[in-house]
């Protein structure tokens, strides 16, 4: 994907090699070579200092951006590869590899909506790169450009139907659009593709488990942990199908080994309150209700579950200020479809 | 939809006759079957692409018996012309249509006097007078309307009774709903209106669905009012006892009320669901006092403690425990939630262990009934479906719905039945209001339904099986006429299921029928149990099954 450095000049040999003389100072295209002679060699920070030394001298030396962005790219340097890429761009808009790398930059940085721009037009001269087009259609996943990340995923499903990754990312694209269950269908493509990725039975789960397929997650959570016997998630999410199942005991274990790996599961620790209040064991399910509450005290649901417990429990000052935050967040909180969401009010 | 910038919608001939036709008889395969019969009449309420907030929120209908000849008689509020909130065309009429008893609706609107003024929302039947011919009180935007039955032709005499009166400190109020509920049990209906937000059209915020696309905004952008109670006085007007009673102190967005004596301490007790705020539980203390116990009860949210967009409610005893239960309608990611009643003033929250809220969770619905559709002993939940918003803005979003019955498996378990149940007949739409009673006694309860600018649905049950019925005709002497609050115990088959006389159904509706017992393949009740409102309580031994019985309450002892 990444090519070679562009040889604009030939290398030089350097006068202070050869230890005649003192050095004369070097100009741009000396430099320019000199970088990509250290860059050949890996040795990107020095690569960069002779491309800024050069760029210095003479700006509009011929490729001396996109070598310079290029040894910016190697280094991880992101932010840095794409500000030069976007000179080299400017300097030659028609350049499929600066535009190409620019995109790539910018999806290193996580600036998702910029990659995909840029990534579109490359792949306008080249849609049968199969490698381009799909970090085309992630960078469309990740800046939520929904219609076009399914079109870019089916487009590459089109050419290797197998491709696990693919249907997983597309499945995520279609969870986001709220399109759960052609989601579900493509993590279930996933499953049974030959060679399987880590968490995509857990994904397949986690999607059963939002549409209350209890059972199916239950499997797919159990699958997951086959593979991965320290998946707290899926410990987690197994045992709240198995709460919401009436499988108590089961719920129990999963619930407490999922807490013994991370105590900060905000859902472990409600469930197990949840399975302890129902068994009548308040002080236990207070504490669980309470490390729910320290986790993530934005959600009202350990709030209004505390606030019923220490309720029956005749604790009524305590209750009220647990259904004084519930209230409050209740009303904070994200709302429902559509304008019950979105609503702008044109003012 | 494609709807243009002004009201629209054609207006139907006044005096038009609808004949039922059953076409295919019962339907062997679901255990709850409906088949579409049409009524001649269509909700508009004045759509818009402007999209002010009521638009969306008409369609109370009622059943009840206007004349007094045993037939149940359909009631429609319709909306008006926004943002003057005139009936300025005939397409705004209220419209009741008579009866026969034979399969034959008739407009009898002009006739009766109840083609309206304003713009209506709901509607509560009630004999507040208890001379024997049910009156209503339409609950509007910007006006209410209490209107007499004089004997099969009504008298608007709001202002004579009192009920004129704008708001002192709010305004003219959003009324969406109302329920006539004895109070304080000196055998006179007293009037619980419930109000929706504060609503002003030259104010009123705009919301983009998309860009240059509005649709209707979120509750948060409008301010919550207050709930009213009426007491009667008995001499036919009314005096304002909200703030008195406690019910003032608690501004909201009501979206409905559910009556019911849910600790059975003898008083009746109102649920109010409000729209994206905590719902209210108003637990009467005596004395014309209310404590609101939500949060306490465990109502006040759904189980998650998250706000739900409370619609429509009923409360009736669906696990035969003797304790009446509580539904109500959301929107869809919120599920419809139930509230078992569990004694002594407490609720557990039963959606998910019902199988609800995997049945609601995709669905957005107005008006729950609870009512045994299949007479097999165990009551079911008829929910009219619909979007609140009018544009499909996310994916899977479904806009126009299919009604849909909750079949409840024995102990409060349902399944859903919408196609099974011949509930796809119609096209899908954003309906409304429902109201459920035996229109061509068969023995068999059947619903009507509204529709945002749709044709109204009138779903008469045809569902297979021969379980037997019973029906009761409840009439108040010490207690006030219409008995409600009287709660029935049945026993029939060795089994005992109860209910109680409520007229209040759904979202903005009323169902003044009598109370309707499944009793499966019992031929008989062996034993009915009525404790009246005044306390007092009566007996029944070996009544026979599949009829119609009239109760008239004993003298005090």
């Amino acid at each position: 994907m990444v090519k070679g450095y562009i040889c604009v000049l030939p290398l030089l040999l350097i006068s202070c090699q050869l230890g005649a003389s003192p050095p004369a100072p070097l100009d741009a295209a000396a430099h320019a070579a000199l970088g990509t002679a250290l860059a050949r060699e890996g040795k990107y920070d020095p690569a960069i200092q002779q491309y800024k030394a050069a760029i210095h001298l003479n700006s509009h030396l011929p490729a001396i951006y996109l070598n310079l962005g290029l040894a910016y790219f190697k280094s991880k340097r992101f932010p840095d590869a794409a500000a030069a890429f976007e000179e080299a761009v400017r300097a030659d808009e028609g350049n499929f590899q600066a535009r190409t790398l620019l995109g790539m930059s910018y999806y290193g940085c996580a600036r998702y909506a910029l990659a995909a721009k840029n990534l579109k037009t490359a792949s306008d001269r080249q849609p049968e790169n199969e490698e381009l087009r799909y970090t085309l259609a992630q960078s469309y996943l990740w800046s939520e450009q929904y219609p076009e990340a399914i079109a870019e995923f089916r487009f590459l499903l089109t050419r290797n139907p197998d491709s696990a990754p693919a249907h997983v990312l597309l499945g995520e694209v279609l969870d986001a659009s709220n399109q759960v269950e052609a989601a579900t269908a493509e993590f279930e493509a996933a499953a049974r593709a030959p060679s399987v990725p880590p968490e995509t039975h857990f994904g397949l789960g986690y999607l059963y488990w939002k549409q209350q397929r209890l059972s199916d997650a239950g499997r797919e959570f159990e699958a997951e942990l086959a593979n991965q016997p320290q998946h707290a998630l899926a410990l987690t999410y197994l045992g709240d199908a198995e709460m919401r199942t009436d499988r108590q005991k089961a719920a129990d274990v999963h619930l407490r080994r999922a807490l013994a790996l991370d105590q900060n599961i905000w859902l472990a620790q409600l469930d197990l309150g949840i399975l302890l209040a129902a068994g009548g064991d308040s002080e236990q399910a207070t504490r669980h209700f309470r490390d729910a509450i320290r986790i993530d005290p934005a959600k009202p649901d350990a709030h209004y579950r505390l606030g019923r417990l220490l309720n029956s429990q005749g604790r009524e000052r305590e209750a009220q200020e647990e259904f004084e935050a519930v209230k409050k967040l209740a009303a904070e909180e994200p709302q429902a479809p559509l304008l019950r969401v979105t609503g702008r009010p044109r003012q | 939809m494609n709807f243009s910038h002004k009201c629209m919608g054609p207006a139907l001939a006044a005096g038009m006759a609808v004949a039922w036709t059953i076409a295919s008889g019962q339907n062997a395969s679901a255990p709850i079957h409906f088949t579409y019969a049409p009524i001649g009449f269509r909700l508009d309420s004045c759509e818009s692409l402007r999209r002010h907030a009521p638009e969306t929120m008409a369609g109370g209908v009622a059943l009840f018996d206007y004349n007094g000849d045993g037939y149940l008689d359909v009631f429609f509020a319709n909306g008006a012309d926004i943002p003057s909130l005139k009936k300025n065309s005939p397409k705004y009429s209220n419209r009741l249509f008579e009866n026969d008893g034979k399969g034959h609706f008739t407009d009898v609107t002009a006739k009766a006097g109840l083609a309206g003024t304003g713009f209506d929302n709901g509607v509560g039947v009630g004999d507040y007078d208890n001379d024997g011919r049910e009156d209503i009180f339409v609950a509007g935007l910007h006006g209410n309307h209490l209107f007499h039955n004089d004997g099969g032709t009504f008298s608007d005499v709001t202002v004579k009774a009192g009920l004129a009166a704008p708001d002192p400190q709010y305004g003219p109020l959003w009324s969406v709903g109302a329920a006539w509920v004895d109070v304080n049990n000196d055998g006179l209906l007293d009037l619980f209106v419930v109000n929706y937000m504060a609503w002003d059209p030259d104010t009123e915020p705009k919301c983009e669905a998309s860009p240059g696309k509005l649709d209707y905004c979120h509750p948060k952008f409008y301010k919550p009012t207050p709930n009213q109670l009426f007491l009667n006085n008995g001499d036919g007007t009314f005096r304002d006892v909200s703030a008195e009673s406690g019910i003032r102190a608690h501004p909201g967005k009501g979206m409905g009320i559910a009556l019911a004596d849910f600790d059975l301490d003898g008083l009746m007790d109102f649920f109010v669901p409000n729209d994206k705020m905590t719902n209210f539980l108003f637990r009467n203390k005596g004395g014309l006092r209310f404590e609101e116990i939500a949060f306490k009860a465990g109502v006040a949210l759904g189980e998650d403690g998250r706000f739900i967009s409370g619609m429509g409610v009923d409360s009736r005893d669906l696990d035969n425990d003797g304790l009446p239960d509580i539904t109500l309608a959301a929107l869809d990611g919120e599920t419809f939630p139930l509230f078992r009643n569990i004694g002594k003033g407490g609720f557990d929250d039963i959606t998910r262990s019902s199988g609800l809220a995997k049945l609601t969770m995709p669905m957005a619905g107005y008006s729950p009934t609870i009512a045994d559709f299949d007479n097999d002993g165990w009551k079911d939940i008829f929910v009219t479906r619909g979007h609140v918003q009018a544009l499909a803005t996310a994916a899977k979003v479904e806009i126009d719905q299919p009604n849909t019955v909750f079949h409840n498996l024995g102990g409060a378990r349902f399944q859903a039945l919408t196609a099974e149940a011949g509930l796809t007949a119609q096209p899908p739409a954003r309906h409304r209001g429902s109201a459920v009673g035996d229109l061509n006694g068969d023995g068999r309860l059947d619903v009507v339904t509204t529709a945002l600018s749709a044709a109204a649905e009138v779903w008469l049950n045809d569902s297979a099986g021969r379980s037997h019925w019973l029906e009761l005709k409840l009439e108040g002497t010490v207690s006030n006429r219409d008995s409600i609050g009287a709660r029935i115990k049945v026993t029939a088959g060795g089994t005992v299921q109860y209910d109680h006389v409520s007229f209040a159904a759904g979202y903005a509706s009323s169902s003044a029928a009598p109370v309707h017992f499944g009793l499966g393949p019992a031929e008989s009740a062996s034993l009915i149990e009525i404790r009246w409102p005044s306390g007092i309580l009566q007996e029944l031994k070996n009544v026979a099954a599949d009829q119609l019985i009239r109760v008239k309450e004993p003298a005090r002892k």
